[in-house]
C-alpha cells in the first residue's frame, strides 16, 4: 500500500521522473529546432533532419494517375480506403453475430444503435428505420475519412511528388458529392412522400392565379387581396428553393473548411514545434471530425424529416 | 467562377467518382451491416421483451403460488385446529363416559356388597335366633331336669352363656 501510495498515474515516482525530464527534452530540442525557436533564440547548431519540412498546403488534390481516363486523386483513394476499411470491419463483425456480443460487436452495435436511436427520436418509428441506412452511412463516412486521415504516417507516404493519401473530406469533391447525395436523398423522400404536393412548397402559385381570375371575373376588391397573398406565397415559395440549393454550399463548405482547415493546423503546429506541439491538436481534430460526421448526418435527417412533413400537417 | 473552380480544385470525375463510392459504400454497408445489425437489434430487443414478460408472467404465478400455499397453509391450520378441538371434546366424552361407568360400576358394587351385607346380617340374626332357641330349651330343659336354687339357676344360666360362648368361639 505504501508503494502505491507513491506512486502516480500507474507509475512509481522514479519512472514519472524520467517520463517527464525526456519529454521535457522532446518539447526543448523541438522547440529549439523548429523554425519558432530558431527565430526566437537563433540557430542552437541542431542537426537540419529534426525540421519538419514546412506545409505548403493547396486545396486542389493532386491527380496521382488515370485509371480508363478517370483522374485518380489521392482523396479519392483516402476514400477507398475508408470504404474498405468500413466494410472489412463491418464483415468480420456481422459474419458472427451473437445475440449476446462481444466487445467489438458490442462497440459496433452501440454506434449504430445511437445514431438508430437518433433517427427514431427525430423522424419517428417508421421513417427512421427508412432513412437510417443513408444517414448512418454519411455519418460512418465523414467519421472515419477524418478519423483514419489522422493516422500517424497517413499523409507521408509519398507516390511520384505527392502524398499517396490525403484525407477525403480535405478535397472539396468529397463533402461537395455527400452534400448532393443528402440533397438527392431529401428531394426523393420528399417527393416520394408527398408525391406533387411537396412540390407546392417551391412553386406556391395557387392563389395567385386564382386571385387573378376573381379580379377578371369582376370580384376586384376580394381578388386584390388574394393577389397580395399569392404573391407573397410565389415568394415564399422562391426562398424556398433557394435555401434548398444552398444547403448543399453550406453542407459542403462547412465540412470541407473544418477538415482542411484542421489538417493545416496539425501540419503548421508539427512545422513550428515538431513532435509535441502538434499533439494536443489531434485530440482537437478527432472531436472535430466526430462533431463534422455527426452534423452532416444529423442535418440530413432534420431536413428529411422536413421534407416528408407536408405543411398541412405542420400547420393543424 | 471557372477560376473559383480551379481554386477549389471541383472537378466533375473526382466529384461522380466520389458520389459513386459513397453510393457504393452505401449498398454495401445496407447488406454487411445494417441489416445484420439492425436485424440483431430487432431479435433482442424482442428477446428482452419476451423475457421481461416472461418474468412478469413467473412473478406472477410465484405470487399466485404463495398466496395458494398461505391458503392450502391457512385452512391446514384451520382443519388441525379443528380436529385437535374434536379430539380434545372426544377425550372428554370419552372420559365422562368411563367415570360414569366407573361410577355405576362402584354403585353397582356397593350395592351389592350392602346386599350381601344385609344378607350376611339377616343370616346371622337367624343363625342366633336359632341358638338363642336352642338354648333356651337346652336352659329349660335343665331347668326342669332339676330343680334350683337361686345361686345354681344363675350359675346355670352363665354356664350355658359359657357354653355357647365357647360354641360360638368353634
Amino acid at each position: 500500500m505504501a508503494e502505491r501510495k507513491r506512486g502516480c498515474l500507474g507509475c512509481s515516482f522514479p519512472i514519472l521522473i524520467i517520463i517527464a525530464i525526456v519529454t521535457l527534452a522532446i518539447v526543448v530540442i523541438g522547440f529549439l529546432a523548429g523554425p519558432l525557436g530558431e527565430k526566437m533564440i537563433g540557430d542552437v547548431g541542431l542537426p537540419s533532419w529534426l525540421n519538419v519540412p514546412a506545409p505548403d498546403p493547396h486545396l486542389p488534390a493532386p491527380v496521382l494517375f488515370h485509371v480508363f481516363g478517370l483522374p485518380i486523386t489521392n482523396t479519392i483513394i483516402a476514400g477507398w480506403i475508408t470504404v474498405v476499411f468500413l466494410v472489412v470491419i463491418s464483415y468480420v463483425i456481422t459474419r458472427r453475430m451473437k445475440i449476446v456480443p462481444g466487445r467489438l460487436q458490442a462497440a459496433f452495435e452501440f454506434l449504430l444503435g445511437w445514431v438508430f436511436d437518433l433517427c427514431k427520436s427525430v423522424a419517428g418509428e417508421e421513417n427512421g428505420r427508412r432513412f437510417f441506412p443513408v444517414i448512418v452511412t454519411i455519418f460512418l463516412f465523414v467519421l472515419f475519412n477524418a478519423w483514419l486521415s489522422l493516422i500517424p504516417g497517413f499523409g507521408s507516404i509519398l507516390f511520384g511528388h505527392h502524398e499517396l493519401l490525403r484525407g477525403a473530406n480535405t478535397d472539396i469533391n468529397t463533402p461537395l458529392a455527400i452534400a448532393l447525395v443528402s440533397f438527392a436523398f431529401v428531394e426523393y423522400y420528399g417527393l416520394k412522400t408527398l408525391g406533387v404536393k411537396y412540390l407546392r412548397k417551391f412553386v406556391n402559385v395557387g392563389v395567385f392565379f386564382g386571385s387573378v381570375g376573381k379580379v377578371f371575373k369582376g370580384k376586384a376588391k376580394e381578388g386584390l387581396s388574394g393577389l397580395f397573398s399569392g404573391f407573397v406565397d410565389v415568394f415564399v415559395g422562391a426562398l424556398e428553393t433557394l435555401s434548398e440549393l444552398i444547403r448543399i454550399v453550406s453542407f459542403t463548405f462547412r465540412l470541407f473548411g473544418n477538415m482542411t482547415a484542421g489538417e493545416i493546423l496539425l501540419l503548421i503546429a508539427a512545422f513550428l514545434v515538431p513532435w509535441v506541439l502538434a499533439l494536443p491538436f489531434y485530440g482537437l481534430e478527432l472531436l472535430i471530425g466526430f462533431v463534422q460526421a455527426f452534423i452532416f448526418s444529423g442535418l440530413t435527417l432534420v431536413f428529411v424529416t422536413m421534407a416528408v412533413t407536408s405543411h398541412a400537417a405542420e400547420s393543424h | 467562377m471557372g477560376d473559383i473552380v480551379d481554386k477549389l480544385g471541383i472537378s466533375l470525375p473526382v466529384l461522380l467518382t466520389q458520389v459513386v463510392t459513397f453510393i457504393i459504400l452505401l449498398v454495401i454497408l445496407r447488406f454487411v451491416a445494417y441489416k445484420p445489425i439492425m436485424r440483431m437489434l430487432d431479435e433482442r430487443s424482442k428477446r428482452v421483451k419476451e423475457s421481461m414478460e416472461q418474468a412478469e408472467s413467473i412473478k406472477e404465478q410465484s405470487a399466485r403460488a404463495e398466496e395458494e400455499v398461505k391458503k392450502q397453509l391457512e385452512e391446514a391450520g384451520r382443519e388441525g385446529q379443528e380436529r385437535i378441538a374434536r379430539a380434545v371434546k372426544a377425550g372428554e366424552g370419552v372420559k365422562q363416559k368411563a367415570q360414569a361407568e366407573a361410577k355405576q360400576e362402584a354403585e353397582a358394587l356397593v350395592d351389592r356388597a350392602r346386599t350381601e351385607i344385609q344378607r350376611e346380617r339377616d343370616e346371622a340374626i337367624g343363625e342366633v335366633r336359632r341358638e338363642f332357641a336352642d338354648l333356651t330349651i337346652m336352659a329349660a330343659g335343665k331347668v326342669i331336669d332339676r330343680s334350683l336354687d337361686k345361686e345354681e339357676h344363675k350359675e346355670l344360666i352363665e354356664k350355658v352363656l359359657e357354653e355357647s360362648k365357647t360354641d360360638k368361639k368353634e
